[in-house]
């Protein structure tokens, strides 16, 4: 990272939006598109006032139709522009899986390397603003499973004005999942141009006892769970995951290399989730041998997410149960 | 009909027995009243006979098999009698018990019938044309011997140990972790207290143990090989010396100048001892069986029809009596001094002191309480028995093997089932001072067993008052030759 001297606290959605306009400053070939980002300023006013700076030429309204708008971005990639394609709401991508999975994550290797795709997919995700099962998922592994995308995960607004610049930095299809709940977070940002890694993930907390590899916002309540175990004496390591697709293979096994214990949290569905990739990652790998204990993981419950506000929070981790799955593996419960 | 061959049951509360041995292999003729196989039970070792002349087959135990009493072990065939089919599944509780055979390499050039397999298609070279081949014109075997005990019938505990049992016996649980740390410390898994979620052994568990073991002199390297035997040469029968725990063949030297010097001596140093491998002895009966082995080859060239004389001292005196057991035609007397096995109490500090003493300041006084009288262990003895003692690797493994025959101070294996067989002429000799094993154990002989009891003597008779034990050797040794002593 090449991070200016000047850092200011922002919230994640700010810095989004500075990381946007930074680089329609620097590079006239990046647009805008999505329903309502234009006048509306974006359903979370991620792009705000971006329309006013740039004008309607460059920050594009598009149709309530998303394999429409998603084609016209790639289309768009295609022909030498860098478009920001931002869907309202994630769960909508599966309107666009044709354009995102078939054509974008494809065409470079179809076409011999010749046609690149630099198309960014901003996707708000997540659970817990009351919006029900079709607007609360978290799809990220979905799209981390195909070939020929990038898909990352920013915890911080730091990391979020990073990891979208590197997205736009990247010759090919990234997908940014955006947690909702996170929009408001506030953090130091720096200011100016700078990209954070994709593929890298972060030690946001050093220990020796336990690694909780988390992701979005279970980041901030993996943080508050090692904060607890602290008082106890116990020292967790907390990895935050940044990147779905490339993966961080180093720096988790890493870490379970030192520690011998590792929970994987993440908000999407346990099963066959990403948790289950890190786990067979662990588990094949030499780290296998370090470990002195089970691996667990947390993970969204076997049920859309409810719209009822108690049971939507019972659907996926929070820190309690985080601390009490961490708990129960330093204290060889499990 | 074929005659079955079957664990016997020679105790009252034998349950099972474990196969030692095959004295005949797969198809080989053998003589009614001939030894046929060896056999291990809680308590003792001890040689079985052939209950039929003839030929041997359907093998369905290997060395190392433990099996209920009444299992059968074998079939023994007329001679011209036809070979029956096999049977359809395997024939004992042998192949239930697959699990439990470890030591089935132990019998090494037995080849024996795998359990499961035909036996009736097994060579026979004895065979004549007359009754060639399982054909259609063969006898059927008889029903009785289709399976004796069907495999699913053996009780759970007929296994144990391994994760691949399919009687459900509870693999050893550990971490990677706690394997992989394990294995560079060569430590086996087994013996560490798990504190995981049910015992499961985690890193730290291993952690303690290496660390523990670091703090201490380096484990024993296991050594293979031949127990050492060491000979004098004469006329007549030998006399077999078996010495002591933490003894060794020299401790022999002041009876030897005492006895007729003639008399052939066959000394034998048991393992871990003197100039043995330090082998790992898993209990009595296994340190028994190595005995046995170093006893089979050390009176190997000797006609069979002239037996050797057994002297041994203390734990030399219980392995004399399983030797005595166990190889009854090859023994022509016992002399026992204060033998170890004829009951539960001992002195078990000062024999902890003794293994574990790293200098002669430490040595003295334990060995002062093996005399009648401290002046009894001269200084000679003292510092010749640090000598031998200097090595810590020997001091390692006869602290094991202390750990493993005399668990919380407790001998923890029974002589005296074998001591009532004892068919040779046999005496007991004991120091009425005894520290260290109590004199009143003799009174477990009965009969025909004669009782010394040695005043102002201590666990050293043959060191204290070797005149008298000689003189007693001397006589018992003609009277089981059938002549005079000499004068």
């Amino acid at each position: 990272m090449n991070a200016p001297a000047g850092i200011r606290e922002l919230s994640y959605a700010e810095a989004l939006r500075e990381a946007m306009a930074i680089a329609m400053e620097r590079d006239p070939a990046v647009i805008l598109m999505g329903e309502d980002i234009g006048v509306y300023g974006g359903a979370f006013q991620v792009t705000g006032d971006l329309i006013d700076r740039f004008g309607p030429d460059r920050v594009m309204d598009t149709p309530i139709a998303e394999l429409g708008g998603a084609g016209v971005a790639v289309g768009a990639a295609l022909t030498g522009l860098k478009p920001i394609y931002e869907f309202q709401f994630s769960d909508f991508a599966t309107l666009a899986m044709e354009q995102i999975v078939n054509q974008a994550a494809k065409l470079r290797y179809m076409l011999g390397g010749e046609a690149a795709v630099p198309v960014v997919f901003r996707m708000p995700a997540g659970s817990g603003t009351g919006a029900a099962a079709q607007h609360s998922q978290s799809l990220e592994a979905w799209f981390g499973h195909v070939p020929g995308l990038k898909v990352v995960q920013p915890a911080t607004p730091e990391d979020a004005k990073g990891l979208l610049l590197a997205a736009l930095a990247d010759p090919d299809p990234v997908l940014i999942f955006e947690h909702k709940l996170l929009y408001k977070l506030r953090g130091p940002v720096p200011e100016g141009y700078y990209t954070t890694p994709i593929g890298q993930a972060v030690i946001r907390r050093p220990g020796r006892d336990l690694t909780i590899v988390a992701s979005a916002i279970m980041v901030h309540r993996a943080l508050e769970a090692a904060e607890a175990l602290a008082v106890e004496g116990v020292e967790v390591e907390v990895i935050d995951l940044r990147s779905v697709r490339p993966i961080d293979r180093d720096t988790i096994l890493g870490s379970v290399r030192r520690t011998g214990r590792l929970l994987v949290v993440h908000e999407a569905v346990k099963t066959l989730g990403i948790g289950a990739e890190i786990s067979a990652m662990v588990a094949e790998s030499d780290a296998f041998d370090c470990l002195d204990a089970p691996i667990l993981r947390l993970g969204g419950a076997e049920a859309p997410i409810p719209y009822n506000p108690e049971l939507e929070r019972a659907a996926v981790p929070q820190t309690p149960g985080i601390l009490a799955a961490a708990r129960a593996l330093v204290r060889q419960e499990v | 009909m074929p005659v079955e061959v079957i664990m016997p049951k020679v105790d009252m509360d034998m349950e099972r027995g474990t196969l030692a041995a095959w004295h005949a292999v797969e198809g080989a003729r053998v003589e009614k009243g001939a030894p046929l196989f060896d056999i291990e039970t809680d308590k003792a070792a001890m040689e079985v006979e052939s209950p039929a002349t003839g030929r041997l087959h359907h093998l369905a135990a290997r060395p190392g098999d433990r099996v209920p009493v009444g299992t059968t072990l074998a079939w023994l065939y007329a001679d011209g009698e036809p070979l029956a089919a096999a049977p359809d599944a395997p024939p004992s509780p042998a192949g239930a018990a697959g699990p439990e055979v470890g030591t089935a390499d132990v019998a090494a050039g037995i080849s024996v019938g795998t359990p499961g397999a035909s036996p009736a298609t097994t060579a026979d070279p004895s065979r004549d044309g007359a009754d060639a081949g399982p054909g259609p014109g063969s006898a059927p075997l008889p029903t009785a011997l289709q399976p004796v005990v069907p495999a699913s019938s053996a009780p759970p505990g007929a296994t144990r140990g391994h994760a691949a049992s399919p009687h459900g016996v509870a693999p050893l649980r550990a971490t990677p972790a706690a394997r992989s740390l394990a294995r560079q410390h060569g430590l086996a898994l087994g013996g560490i207290a798990g504190t995981g979620p049910r015992g499961r052994i985690q890193r730290a568990d291993v952690d303690g143990l290496a660390a523990t073991r670091a703090a201490m002199p380096p484990a024993f390297a296991r050594q293979y090989g031949p127990l050492a035997v060491t000979r004098r040469a004469g006329t007549g029968r030998p006399l077999v010396l078996l010495h002591g725990f933490a003894a060794d063949s020299f401790g022999w030297l002041a009876l030897e100048r005492m006895l007729p010097a003639d008399r052939p001596l066959i000394r034998i140093d048991l393992p871990c001892h003197g100039a043995s491998p330090r082998r790992a002895v898993t209990g009595f009966p296994d340190l028994a069986r190595q005995l046995v082995e170093a006893f089979d080859d050390a009176t190997r060239d000797l006609p069979a029809d002239l037996p050797v004389h057994l002297l041994g001292h203390s734990l030399g005196g219980a392995l004399a009596l399983a030797i005595a057991d166990i190889r009854p035609r090859r023994v022509a007397s016992v002399t026992l001094l204060a033998p170890a096995g004829l009951g539960p109490e001992m002195d078990a500090d000062v024999l902890a002191g003794i293994a574990r003493a790293t200098r002669i300041e430490s040595l003295a006084p334990w060995l002062r309480c093996l005399t009648a009288t401290p002046e009894g262990t001269s200084d000679d003895l003292v510092r010749a028995a640090m000598a031998a003692r200097r090595d810590p690797a020997l001091r390692m493994a006869q602290s094991a093997m202390a750990d493993v025959l005399f668990p919380d101070g407790v001998q923890a294996f029974d002589l005296r089932p074998a001591l009532g067989r004892l068919t040779a002429p046999a005496q007991i000799l004991w120091g009425r001072a005894d520290r260290i094993l109590p004199w009143r154990h003799a009174l477990a002989a009965d009969g025909e067993t004669a009782i010394h009891l040695l005043s102002g003597t201590g666990h050293l008779p043959q060191l204290e008052c070797p005149d008298r034990v000689a003189r007693l050797i001397v006589r018992l040794l003609a009277a089981a030759e059938g002549s005079r002593p000499a004068p």
